[in-house]
């Protein structure tokens, strides 16, 4: 019989209205990489909640490595050498490397002063072992992400973790950082350690695990071995139908121009070095152009630069062939931008407010809004509940629903209709899909091609290669601020763009020679 | 004694906030055992009497000592749950929490009266609760009504201060210190140029202001905690204020205190308008308690009815989303700071320039008005109109504590009262929290067992 | 000279215990500004001692003892509303710390009237307490200099807050509750549990700070005054001292030292012949600190989770 290091089996977790977790089943072997697969919503976090303590099951059991176990809170679950990357990095931003992996389990002496000499021996010798380099007395907000990613790791190995769960590890990650991850997490498994990777990464899964567990709208849709599937098969189970890989969409006629960016340099709040460094691109009208990148190489700030959230440190924006260089936000907005921003929550939406004071966001001010400084309720009412109609926003209240209390995705087609109904030339739309399910998705691109078509002129900022290959007209790929290559989407391959996106490759070595001038 | 009946009350008040059929039996026993304890303390003859008479004897027989607080416990347990019937409105759950704080205040209050004395503790509650209605005649009602009320004027001031700072995502803690300034502008410009009142006024709200826009710019520029800034300069206001009227031609070279407004510059006092002859001729009832009302209803109109109310709010909920949609965030930070200023140093103003009290040169603590402003706007639910109700229910016991017997009890004791309601106030958003939690679960639990029988239904 | 001296090292002890006290809280990442409020308490709780402990019963050690276990006592039990507050119903930190102030100068107020009319059967109705005597034995003379045994407490709390903060394990769980609570609770470490210990740690240094204070520099106390703005001054002490308990101490003695000229400054020509109101000195240490932060707040070093209070639900 096979031995299991976590059997979860048939477990049900209920919430008021919905069936998180239904009859799932989950079986991880000792030494195995096991993936769990599935879309948002799917109740992969629920379900590694219930294995954590932090939900009970309604019904189901738990065994670790054979026996039966009652987890209660995440110290049960640490007490059974269960331990986890989260996929928000659980570190304390000024404490040091070091700190951070013994804090819970310090090693002290009988007055409990802390002893991290001993510490510090343990942790060098562990990262000698496994190859997890790391300096135990920087501060974790000086290091990379990479780095902080592997004390995350060297947390759960200090603690003499065996099952390690990974949560969406590679989200924030470079590919270079992705293969060593890669790497590492074969190396635990080859030591003995069990493995959950939770992912949809559909690449991912076939580069690294052994086995792969699918779940669908909280049902255990099958468990699969990795070398006897594909990922047509994968992604099938995931979504529940075949992938439709294309969005329908004639193709592009552009206009003329719309938007021109020239030698556009933006400071970054980060670090010291410029976040985008002399970019100059143009969007014209009837096509959709998308930046793609990993996370982090500078799409936020060219955005936040050409919608005027954050002051140029250098080159010229035209809007229509007006300069805006200097123009303030509501003026763009006025003069036919609209932004469909990175961080709904942040940005998007005033959370506290009711969803038609939402939807006027933009607009508060014009006539039919306001007359002599009184807000016009009525007509603010009749606008929001036309938005809601026509965009099928769902909402318990309608008009007057706080749009804390929405869905993620409700919250992001109520923005969407905002900023499209403003009639814009140009809309600004980044990760505009980021977090929702593929319905929601779906409807999303369908928008935003609608748009095109309409004539607008569509810069779309996304990290999902799927997205930008299947959206877009024309690409430019994004790396540490700079544009490094220009592409048609019907010629160039995902593995192409990847190498671009990783700084491997760069079209042009003319752009190298503008980045001295701009330091100057 | 009326203690078990109170305790009854309460009881009623703690079933109906949990939701139990109940609490209309314990109200009614509540009720029944005030009666009855009631008519014993009016006397055997009239007792005898009642037995034998009519339901309408017997109220007019009520006219014993504890009255009215009685009343006020009836009252205020019956309001709560009546709003206990209907929990969904915003407004219902706001009042419940806030009377729940009173009650709280109060019963704490009357324990610690029963630790210091047992023997008048329901007499010095009842004190403070009447007020001026202690005083029998209906004309020194009026009058000490009148009093009260030009006390409430500057508190509501304050309130609207906070609140106003507070929608806006500011806690204005230096709504004392704006006070503060108000007073010295109003009190320098009345006392040593000898200006008309309007210009006290104005000078007062002004200096209010400048220092509102201290604490928003420092916020706004350098990052500083408009909570911080706001304790740093309620102090250096305080010094500097203590300084400029210690000059000669405003302090009194005879004690501490300046001059009598009255005397020098009558120009500078608050016109009465007569409205002095509806509160038995009291001096100090000008125009400052109508303005007080209509400054809270212009601060309701601006925040909830203009365009300028819908960007300060949306600022303050969201600054991000705010500066996204193109609102100028800092410069309304710097505003609201300003108006929430100009509120607190016109509340000043209203005081200082009644005639009532005149600026102690030598105090060494910021004056409690703001303090007690925070308590009112958050009683008030943070409503300006809230406030109008709240401002006069803390500024009724403060009051009503200078009449407590001091054989036994300090004036202070309103002062306990009030500062336990604000820490109960704290609890507003847990208690609000807690209510929509049972309503939520509710709706759920009905839905679930609507959906049980729906599949039932669709078995059969 | 001596008295400035001496009165700039009282006043920082004052300021160092109650700052000490408010780093604790907010490092654990409850804010304070109810410091004041513990403060009046625990000087209560002190002075009642005092009063009423005899100076004849076990002498000098036995009365400091005593005093600073009171204070600390009540101020600890004070401290105790914000915690439930703060930590269990998750109030509003600002709110709380506000009524607390309030809360203590009209409790102390009211509780020391009421002891005072009955222990007079009505004829004094003063809000003061006499401790003449005790005070005596708090003080040790090396010449004209008075040395007081609370300096030597307030420099035992220094080295103890910098030895649990920065070398014990208590310490680094604190800090990690006020940084990053989520990531203290992933480890197991009960937040709810070390907020508490925060929160009680600054009701203990605020209220022998509180006592200090109203033992400085005379022999009664009129409570109805409170401590006159000196937890906020403490508050400001803590934020100078960007929530180091050395930076903290640096402070604290530039502040009392201000704080103390404005005692002390007509005892040098130089000050006299300036002729400037008292006032002036007693409104430095506030100007100082104002700009000082307007100047440093662009980077703050605040706890970063203070004044959110922490949910189990939210991860």
């Amino acid at each position: 019989m096979e031995q299991y290091a976590v059997e979860m089996l048939h477990i049900t977790k209920r919430f008021p209205g919905i069936i998180a977790n239904d009859d799932i089943t989950l079986q991880l072997r000792k030494g195995e990489i096991h993936a769990l697969l599935g879309e948002n919503g799917a109740g992969k976090s629920t379900l590694m909640s219930v294995l954590f303590g932090l939900y009970t099951p309604d019904e189901g059991e738990i065994c670790i490595n054979g026996h039966p176990a009652k987890i209660k809170n995440p110290n049960d679950a640490n007490a059974l050498g269960i331990g986890m990357v989260h996929q928000h990095f659980k570190l304390v931003e000024c404490f040091t490397v070091l700190d951070n992996i013994i804090l819970g389990v310090e090693p002290v002496d009988k007055l409990t002063f802390l002893q991290k000499k001993q510490a510090r021996d343990k942790i060098m010798e562990m990262s000698e072992k496994w190859g997890l380099h790391v300096n135990p007395d920087a501060l974790i907000s000086d290091i990379t992400v990479g780095m902080q990613q592997r004390t995350e790791i060297l947390k759960m190995l200090y603690r003499e973790n065996d099952i390690l769960i990974f949560d969406e590890p590679t989200a924030v990650l470079t590919p270079q950082e992705i293969d060593e991850l890669m790497q590492i997490m074969k190396n635990l498994a080859a030591e003995g350690k069990s493995i959950l990777f939770i992912t949809h990464k559909l690449n991912e899964i076939m580069a690294v695990a052994d086995r792969c567990s699918v779940l669908r709208k909280g049902k255990y849709i099958g468990t699969v071995d990795i070398k006897d599937t594909n990922k047509a098969e994968l992604s099938r189970m995931m979504v529940g139908r075949d992938v439709k890989f294309a969005v329908d969409k004639a193709p592009a006629q552009p206009g003329e121009e719309i938007l021109r960016v020239e030698n556009m340099t933006v400071a970054s709040r980060q670090h010291s070095n410029n976040a985008v460094k002399n970019v100059s691109f143009s969007v014209r009208r009837g096509e959709i152009v998308c930046i793609a990148g990993i996370d982090g190489n500078g799409q936020s700030e060219l955005v936040f630069g050409i919608t005027g959230l954050e002051p140029l440190a250098g080159g010229k924006l035209f809007l229509k062939g007006k300069n805006i260089t200097r123009m303030p936000i509501r003026q763009r907005s006025i003069s036919g931008m609209s932004h469909i921003p990175e961080d709904r929550h942040k940005h998007g939406l005033v959370l506290d407010y009711t969803l038609e004071d939402n939807m006027v966001l933009q607009r508060y001010f014009e006539r039919q809004f306001t007359k002599k400084g009184f807000l016009r309720r009525g007509n603010i009412r009749q606008y929001a509940e036309k938005l809601i109609d026509q965009y099928d926003v769902r909402s318990g209240q309608g008009p007057v629903t706080a749009a804390r209390s929405m869905s993620g995705g409700n919250q992001q087609k109520a923005i969407v209709a905002r900023e499209i109904d403003k009639d814009p030339e140009l809309l600004v739309a980044v990760q505009p899909t980021r977090g929702l399910d593929v319905g929601a998705i779906e409807y999303i691109h369908q928008q935003i091609v609608a748009q095109r078509d309409a004539g607008k002129a569509v810069l779309l900022v996304s990290l999902e290669l799927d997205e930008v290959m299947n959206v877009s007209d024309r690409i430019l790929v994004m790396y540490e601020g700079e544009i490094v290559g220009e592409f048609d989407p019907k010629q160039v391959t995902v593995e192409e763009l990847g190498l671009y996106m990783a700084g491997a490759k760069r079209q042009t070595a003319a752009e190298e020679t503008n980045d001295e001038t701009v330091k100057e | 004694m009326a203690l078990p009946a109170i305790a009854l009350f309460i009881a009623a008040i703690f079933f109906a906030v949990k939701k139990k059929n109940e609490c209309w039996k314990w109200f009614a026993a509540g009720v029944a055992v005030q009666y009855i304890t009631t008519l014993i303390n009016t006397g055997k003859d009239e007792l005898a009497g009642l037995i034998s008479g009519t339901k309408a004897d017997a109220v007019t027989a009520l006219t014993g000592e504890q009255w009215t607080t009685c009343t006020v416990v009836i009252v205020l347990a019956g309001i709560i749950m009546l709003l206990c019937r209907y929990p969904r409105y915003e407004a219902s759950q706001t009042l419940i929490a806030s009377l729940l704080c009173v009650l709280g205040g109060l019963v704490i209050g009357y324990i610690v009266l029963l630790v210091i004395e047992p023997s008048g503790a329901f007499e010095a509650i009842q004190t403070i609760l009447e007020n001026f209605l202690t005083y029998s005649k209906p004309k020194s009602q009026m009058k000490y009504l009148g009093q009260t009320l030009v006390r409430t004027a500057p508190l509501l001031m304050c309130a609207l201060s906070v609140l106003f700072a507070y929608k806006v995502g500011m806690f204005n803690i230096g709504a004392a210190g704006q006070y503060v300034a108000g007073a010295c502008a109003a009190l320098f410009f009345g006392l040593y140029f000898k200006a008309p009142w309007w210009v006290c006024v104005l000078a007062a709200m002004a200096a209010g202001a400048f220092l509102g826009v201290i604490s928003g710019a420092l916020k706004t520029f350098c990052n500083v905690n408009v909570v911080i800034s706001g304790i740093m300069l309620n102090w250096i206001t305080l010094y500097i204020t203590n300084m400029v009227l210690s000059m000669d031609g405003v302090k009194n070279p005879m004690s501490p205190y300046t001059i009598q407004l009255r005397g020098v510059n009558p120009n500078g006092l608050l016109p009465q308008m007569d409205l002095h002859t509806l509160f038995g001729n009291e001096k100090s009832v000008t125009i400052a308690i109508p303005l007080a009302v209509i400054m809270a209803i212009v601060v309701w109109v601006v925040l909830n009815k203009t365009k300028f109310g819908y960007e300060l709010k949306a600022t303050g909920y969201n600054f991000h989303a705010a500066k996204y949609s193109g609102m100028k965030e800092k410069r309304n930070i710097i505003l609201t700071m300003a108006i929430s200023g100009a509120l607190a140093g016109m509340g000043a103003a209203l005081l200082y320039l009644t005639g009532i009290e005149e600026w102690e040169t030598t105090i060494s603590s910021v004056p409690g008005m703001d303090f007690n402003g925070i308590a009112v706007a958050f009683l008030g639910g943070l409503s300006p109109i809230g406030s109008i109700l709240s401002a006069f229910f803390i500024q009724h016991i403060t009051l009503g504590g200078s009449y407590v017997d001091t054989t036994y009890y300090c004036a202070q004791i309103s002062s306990l009262i009030s500062s336990l309601i604000i820490f109960l106030c704290a609890f507003v958003g847990f208690i609000r929290f807690a209510m929509q939690n049972r309503i939520r679960k509710r709706d759920e639990a009905m839905a679930m067992r609507k959906d049980m029988a729906a599949k039932g239904g669709s078995d059969t | 000279m001596i008295l400035l001296l001496q009165y700039t090292l009282l006043f920082a002890s004052v300021l160092l215990l109650v700052a000490l006290g408010g780093c604790f809280s907010e490092r654990s990442g409850v804010i304070n500004i109810g410091l004041e409020g513990i403060m009046v308490i625990g000087a209560l709780g002190g002075a009642l001692v005092m009063k009423y402990l005899p100076v004849e019963f076990g002498g000098a050690p036995v009365m400091i003892l005593a005093t600073l276990i009171a204070s600390a006592a009540a101020g600890m039990l004070f401290s105790l509303l914000l915690a439930v507050a703060a930590i269990h119903f998750k109030a509003d930190q600002t709110i709380t710390g506000t009524a607390m102030n309030m809360l203590a100068t009209a409790a102390a107020t009211v509780a020391v009237k009421a002891m005072n009319t009955a222990a007079s059967g009505g004829h004094d109705v003063s809000s003061d307490i006499v401790y003449t005597r005790a005070r005596d034995t708090f003080i040790v003379r090396f010449g004209n200099f008075e040395f007081n045994w609370f300096m030597l407490v307030a420099l035992i709390a220094l080295i103890v807050s910098y030895v649990v903060l920065y070398k014990m394990r208590f310490g680094l769980r604190l800090r990690a509750c006020g940084e990053h609570p989520q990531a203290a609770d992933s480890v197991g470490i009960n937040v709810y549990k070390m907020r508490y210990a925060g929160v009680l740690a600054s009701g203990l240094l605020g209220g022998i700070g509180g006592i200090v204070y109203i033992t400085a520099g005379v022999s009664s106390w009129k409570f109805e005054n409170g401590v006159a703005g000196f937890g906020f001054l403490a508050l400001a002490v803590m934020i100078f001292g960007q929530w180091k308990p050395i930076k903290i101490a640096l402070a604290a003695l530039l502040f009392g030292f201000f704080r103390a000229l404005g005692n002390v400054y007509t005892g040098f020509d130089l000050l006299k012949n300036l002729n400037l109101p008292s006032q002036i000195y007693n409104m430095l240490p506030y100007i100082i600190s104002l700009l000082v932060l307007a100047l440093t707040s662009k980077n703050s070093l605040a706890p970063k989770a203070e004044g959110i209070p922490y949910d189990k639900g939210t991860r």
